[in-house]
């Protein structure tokens, strides 16, 4: 399902959130609108965190992160690292990288499996993508763009591009991530589309602008209809706890 | 381009001239460099289409376009290639708009240098890049460009055709653009009006055709004449001054305000006609003199629109300057031209406007005036390119070497004329240049080292000390007699007698005596001998034997006349060559004897030591260990008494007298913590010897 969401008056929710599919950071922000709706949509399946990035609240552009990990700059301090480390479930390594192209999540687009990075990226970083994020790692650019992780939104079942992405292009990368991609837009047509919007596996959130046409294709491609969180963190997660209180 | 920049002459235009407006813009098109490509895909059923199959791409043309590669066969290859260097240096040139380069070349080019970031920026055969240059500069100016079938090319500003919030797209034909020049023909754009706000003066005009029909300037006292600021901004930094001035320049604000919203007001008929409005008004002050309430002027009107470049104080002359800048539609005869034009002007270097006569004998007159600028001392100032001093060592640096009696006289002569030539140089770098130009013939000795010390260590044992220095110096006579004499040539030889003297050194056992044959040996010339470094690593016979740590050895050659302060070619002195604590004695208890001979803070020495200061600090150590490990012995004592205790009941370490941590065994404080009798040294001990013992259990 996918829910239009607003910051503060901004449209850009992906800018200030992160979501993944085993925990979810949203930025702290004056007034709890914007995490309670996270909250409605999330909290029965996994952690939703309040959190910031030296400081800043544009979480979303600062880190990047999949159900496996979450790497953020070496700009956070101490305290917000081990604020989060506490927060995120035990299975997610958190790891602090020394990187000079700081806005991770512009830089970096992953989902579970894979993720597409900016081509001027530290061979350190990306060793260390590979080891915490465990993903595949290539040097991509969307539609000529670098900024590959402001331009193209990932989840496991689909991607969201750029909407002047050739179709030879999204060809190549939906065989690169060995999902399908559609070139599209967020927001009214706002082509920044990872800044527009989050995803994971069953769930996105984009800004309150986006038209019902944005939401549909965003709905088909990632297939959030019929989407519900995997078995074992919804149906069977609930028996668990039954069973084990 | 680099050297010469033309200035190409445009003919001017004006927008108001109807007629030629009319030749000028029939059937024009956008300029070329203006448009971009149309977007790829932005229909909705190529999206659609994509939605309902929803494919990972079409599996058997799977390829990199990047670097036409392709198509792949499996997925390994794919990934492959993708993580290849060459696939990110194709990408990296393609961002950079040229061409992707083939894998060969790519191996070539890294062959040559190895500069993986491909951001490399050499000239390239690049057919269109002149074409990008245009087209990024372009988009960017604030001028439209456009082309009619004659071939000419005419720019006009873009604020005339379209308001800067209204995106116009450049995709593909441009025809919003061209629809958008023809309009300039419409009776609207005959009248255009100009105002502008700054500082306290107001200037306004309203053109109709090329003539100002309407005009009004006005000026009123706002500002601080001599801070530069208006009164409102210096108000809003705090606290404001009460001065008469300050009140008066407040009182002008306002009544200025008011005034030219009584002009806008008067001429608001005039102001509904026109069609395009362009005002200048920096700041809230100023915005709010022409957009404030009563004034006709407002800010979403799409005919409101700013000035697109600087402009000077408000006044009549400024506002009818400002028109015709705006008015001008520059024409371009052919693309060339433009071309040319366009490069130069954004290429940094805008060339002179007019290269008259007159222009050309003012630059002259600035050249020749000179300069009368006061120094600004903020800035550092200009270093002028001076040659490096040529580099003189000193011979203590290097140590007296070289002539010996031994040294080839042919040698000698040369190296005088050297000299006389200025030519030589005791620098290091000649040294190891020298010494690998003649390093056969050392190597040769060198080879036989090892055989010469494996013969020695076998014979230690059994012959007595004299016969083995006697056997080695005919060894090293028939050396001597085996080396052909060409290989004295070159002015790194170092005699044998000093080779003999450094093999003598490493090879010795603590035997100090047998060094004073050979030091004998060496008649008048022994401190030269002494201090010859070797070529290979620049030490002396004192580094040699500091480095084998052999006090006696050292002693010796100090007294001989070794200099301590000679470095080798890693810098080090003989002292700070020497990894042993003796030998490092020796040379300290040599500064305490001679405390005058040489400049021993050269040498790195620390400072002189006598024989009963190094017998004090030996005593001092030993008792210091002794000490150390009386108190181990009784830590240990300790802990076996702890463990002993800690193995006993509750009870009965109630019972025992021992003042112990029921815990950990440690001692205990003063007053300890206790519960229920059991005494502990800390508050976590209790706690965690009460969490044992559950409450029932211990009431």
């Amino acid at each position: 399902m996918a829910v239009r969401v607003q910051f503060e008056n901004n449209n850009e929710v992906g800018v200030f959130s992160k979501l993944t599919n085993s925990y979810c950071l949203v930025a702290i922000g004056g007034s709890e609108n914007f995490y309670s709706v996270f909250e409605a949509e999330l909290a029965e399946t996994i952690p939703v965190v309040h959190a910031s990035v030296a400081g800043c609240r544009i979480i979303g552009r600062m880190t990047v992160g999949n159900k496996n990990g979450l790497i953020v700059p070496s700009s956070t301090t101490d305290t917000e690292l081990q604020h989060i480390r506490n927060s995120l479930p035990d299975t997610v390594k958190v790891q602090r990288v020394e990187e000079r192209l700081s806005a991770l999540g512009n830089v970096i687009a992953c989902n579970d499996y894979v993720a597409l990075v900016h081509p001027d990226l530290d061979r350190d970083t990306e060793e260390i993508l590979a080891d915490t994020l465990d993903v595949e790692v290539f040097r991509q650019t969307v539609a000529g763009n670098v900024l590959v992780g402001s331009y193209a939104a990932l989840s496991n079942r689909g991607g969201l591009v750029h909407p002047k992405t050739t179709i030879q292009d999204q060809d190549e990368l939906s065989s690169l991530l060995q999902v399908p991609l559609v070139a599209g837009t967020v927001n009214r047509g706002s082509d920044v589309i990872a800044a527009g919007m989050v995803v994971n596996d069953w769930c996105a959130f984009c800004g309150l602008d986006t038209t019902s046409t944005e939401i549909s294709v965003i709905e088909s491609v990632f297939k959030l209809n019929d989407a519900k969180p995997t078995a074992i963190t919804s149906t069977m997660r609930a028996s668990l706890i039954d069973s084990m209180s | 381009m680099a050297s010469k920049i033309e200035y190409v002459r445009s003919k001017i235009v004006k927008t108001y001239d109807t007629d030629e407006i009319k030749k000028l813009i029939k059937d024009a098109k956008v300029a070329h460099c203006m448009l971009t490509d149309p977007p790829p895909v932005v229909d909705e059923e190529s999206v659609l289409n994509r939605l309902s199959a929803l494919t990972l791409g079409n599996g058997s043309g799977i390829s990199c376009s990047c670097c036409g590669v392709g198509p792949f066969t499996s997925r390994a290859q794919q990934t492959a290639h993708y993580k290849h260097h060459w696939h990110t240096h194709n990408l990296k040139r393609k961002l950079f708009g040229k061409q992707a380069i083939s894998l060969g070349e790519y191996n070539s080019r890294q062959d040559d240098s190895s500069n993986v970031s491909g951001s490399e920026s050499e000239g390239e055969d690049n057919p269109n890049t002149p074409a990008t240059q245009l087209f990024a500069a372009a988009t960017r100016h604030c001028k439209a460009f456009y082309s009619n079938p004659k071939g000419q090319v005419f720019c006009i500003y873009r604020c005339l055709l379209h308001h800067r919030k209204e995106e116009m797209s450049l995709d593909g034909e441009g025809h919003v653009w061209s629809h958008r020049i023809k309009e300039l023909l419409s009776p609207a754009y005959f009248r255009i009006a100009v105002v502008m706000v700054s500082g306290g003066h107001f200037a306004g005009c309203i053109f109709v055709g090329g003539s100002d029909s309407v005009h009004k300037t006005l000026h009123s006292y706002t500002t601080r004449r001599s801070q530069g600021q208006s009164q409102s901004s210096r108000d809003q930094t705090g606290n404001a001054p009460r001065s008469a001035g300050a009140s008066l320049r407040r009182y002008n604000q306002d009544q200025f305000t008011v005034h030219v919203q009584n002009i806008l007001v008067g001429w608001n008929d005039e102001l509904k006609e026109c069609g395009l409005i362009f005002y200048r008004a920096v700041g809230a002050v100023n915005q709010a003199a022409i957009f404030g309430k009563p004034s006709p002027l407002r800010r979403e009107d799409p005919r409101v629109r700013q000035l697109p470049f600087p402009t000077r104080k408000p006044t009549f002359k400024e506002v009818k300057r400002v028109f015709h800048t705006l008015a001008s539609i520059e024409v371009y005869d052919s693309l060339e031209h433009f071309q040319k034009a366009l490069l130069a002007l954004t290429g940094g270097k805008m060339p002179a406007k007019t290269t008259s006569d007159t222009s050309i004998a003012e630059q002259a007159r600035k050249v020749q005036k000179p300069p009368q600028k006061t120094i600004d001392r903020a800035k550092s100032r200009e270093r002028a390119p001076r040659e490096l001093p040529t580099q003189v060592t000193s011979s203590e640096d290097e140590g007296p070497c070289y002539i010996d009696s031994e040294t080839p006289a042919g040698w000698i002569k040369t190296l005088s004329e050297q000299s006389s030539n200025g030519v030589i140089t005791n620098s290091r770098k000649d040294l190891l240049n020298d010494s690998s130009l003649v390093s056969c013939p050392e190597s040769e000795s060198e080879k036989e080292d090892p055989g010469v010390k494996g013969k020695k260590k076998k014979k230690k044992n059994k012959k007595p000390e004299e016969k083995q220095q006697q056997q080695q110096q005919q060894q090293q006579q028939q050396q001597q007699q085996q080396q052909p004499p060409v290989v004295k040539k070159g002015p790194q030889k170092i005699p044998n007698s000093v080779k003999k003297m450094w093999k003598a050194i490493l090879a010795k056992d603590k035997e100090g005596a047998s060094l004073e044959p050979i030091l004998e040996a060496f008649e008048g010339d022994l401190e030269a001998a002494i201090n010859t470094q070797d070529p290979n690593d620049g030490n002396t016979a004192l580094h040699k034997a500091a480095i084998a740590e052999k006090p006696d050895v050292v002693t010796q050659i100090l007294n001989a006349g070794g200099d301590p302060c000679i470095r080798n070619h890693q810098l080090q002195t003989p002292y700070a060559a020497s990894p042993h604590a003796d030998t490092r004695i020796a040379f300290r208890m040599f500064q305490a004897q001679f405390p005058d001979k040489y400049n021993y803070a050269k040498s790195q020495i620390p400072g002189p030591i006598t024989l009963e200061q190094v017998e004090q600090d030996k005593e001092k150590k030993a008792q210091q260990k002794r000490a150390k490990r009386q108190r181990e012995k009784e830590r240990q004592l300790d802990k076996a008494k702890a463990n002993k205790f800690l193995m006993l009941t509750d009870a009965q370490k109630k019972k025992n007298v021992e003042n112990r941590c029921f815990l950990c065994g440690s001692q205990l404080p003063k007053i300890p913590f206790e519960y229920d009798d059991c005494k502990f040294c800390q508050i976590p001990c209790l706690h965690s010897h009460r969490k044992v013992r559950p409450l029932n259990m211990s009431v």
